[in-house]
Order: structure tokens, then sequence, then C-alpha cells
């Protein structure tokens, strides 16, 4: 599965990563996959701040993703 | 109405913003207008040389136009215009130029300030600032999530 990471996350995890995953998960679920892989970056992904975005949509940790799904965890925005 | 919402990579001038809102705005009592400037110094002190505003293909746009949207619905405004730059920002120059026009004036305030609550703390934008020592990424404070909670 395709992943990309924005903002501060991505100096964690890198901008993106390709994960194999058996079969479809909850976006709550690969935040805990990736957070076991990377443990600098757990506590960022445990931040509720920090968004999922699948096709261009947001989504909430308990979204199904199929393994052909692309996703993107954005870091606590900020604009202005 | 009309509402304008939109991101640049090029530099951004707030007098040519401010000119268009006011062409735009013949007619109403008020024109109220925020301009965000990058900062030289760091909220730790540190020398700032400039600020990379990172942003995302489809949803910082969209994050923008929903912002603006939103104010225009809220407030009794005629007018309002955001313009945010993305990219690398020298200290000094405008990151964001907010504005509103309204018959009155509180509406127009309002409206500016609602615009800036909001885009400090949910424009779909990364900010990194780079100087001598590194760079650092940016977030919104606790100040800047109290004060967009105060529109609900």
């Amino acid at each position: 599965m395709k992943i990309k990471f924005h903002g501060r996350l991505a100096d964690a995890v890198g901008r993106e990563l390709d994960l194999v995953v058996e079969g479809p998960c909850t976006i709550g679920r690969l935040r805990q996959r990736i957070a076991g892989s990377f443990p600098e970056a757990a506590g960022l992904l445990e931040d509720r701040r920090v968004r999922a975005c699948v096709r261009d949509e947001l989504v909430p940790d308990d979204h199904h993703v199929a393994v052909t799904d692309a996703v993107e965890f954005l870091a606590p925005v900020s604009g202005g | 109405m009309s509402i304008v919402a939109s991101l640049q990579e090029t530099p951004l001038d707030p007098r040519e913003e401010l000119g268009a809102l006011l062409g735009q705005a013949a007619g109403d009592g008020a024109v109220v207008s925020f301009v965000g400037v990058a900062r030289a110094v760091s909220r730790d002190g540190d020398p700032v040389d400039s600020l990379m505003l990172e942003h995302h293909p489809t949803l910082t746009r969209r994050s923008l136009e929903e912002i603006a949207n939103a104010a225009a619905r809220r407030f009794n405004v005629s007018h309002v215009r955001v313009v945010h730059r993305c990219g690398e920002i020298p200290a000094g120059d405008p990151i964001v130029f907010a504005g509103a026009a309204s018959s009155h004036r509180r509406a127009a305030f309002d409206a500016a300030d609602y615009l800036m609550d909001r885009l400090k703390t949910e424009a779909v934008l990364w900010k990194r600032e780079e100087g001598p020592g590194g760079s650092a990424w940016v977030e919104p404070t606790e100040a800047d999530y109290r004060e967009r909670g105060r529109w609900g």
C-alpha cells in the first residue's frame, strides 16, 4: 500500500512508504503499524490532529482502506 | 458578493490585493484587511532566513475556499478575499492577505478576524522555518486553537 506523509511526519517517516498489508484494514490500524515500524513517529501518529486522507477526502480512524488504496497522513496544519 | 480564495507560489503584493478589494467594494462602507508577514525571528528567538510553506496538490486550495466561503456565509459581508503564499518566503515578505468588505465596519472586522483564526489552524499548509541553525516545523500554538475556538 502506498502511503504519503506531509509536514513534520515526513521528517520522521519519509515522504513515501510502501507498506505490505495483507487485506483491508482501518486507518487506525495503519497508524499503529507505522508507529510500530517508526517509533520516533509514534507520538505524532497518535496525535488526533494528524489526519488521514484517501482519494483527496479526509477520513476518520475507523475508515476501511483496501490494499490498492493510496493513503496520506497530514501532520498538524498551519497557515497564516 | 464576490469570494476570492487563491494560493500562489509567486510573491504576494498586499497593496495590489487591497486595491482589488477596494475596487470591488465600491459602495460599501467598510474594508478591513490583514497581512501576515514572515518573521525574521523564531518563537525561540533564533534568526530565521525564510519560511517554507509546503502545500497539498488538492486539499490546500480546497481548505482556503472552504474558509473563505464560510466567512461569506457567516458574516454580513459583500466581498471576501484570501490570497495565500506557498513555497519559499524570505523573512519580511507577506504570507497571506485576508480581507473583507461590508456595509458597516463590524461585519468586515469580524470576517477578517475569523478568516485568520481559521487559516492559522485549518489551512492545509505546513510551515518550516529555515535559518542558520537549521530548520524547524511551526505548528499552531494553544493560543491559536483557543482563538479558533471562539467561533464555535
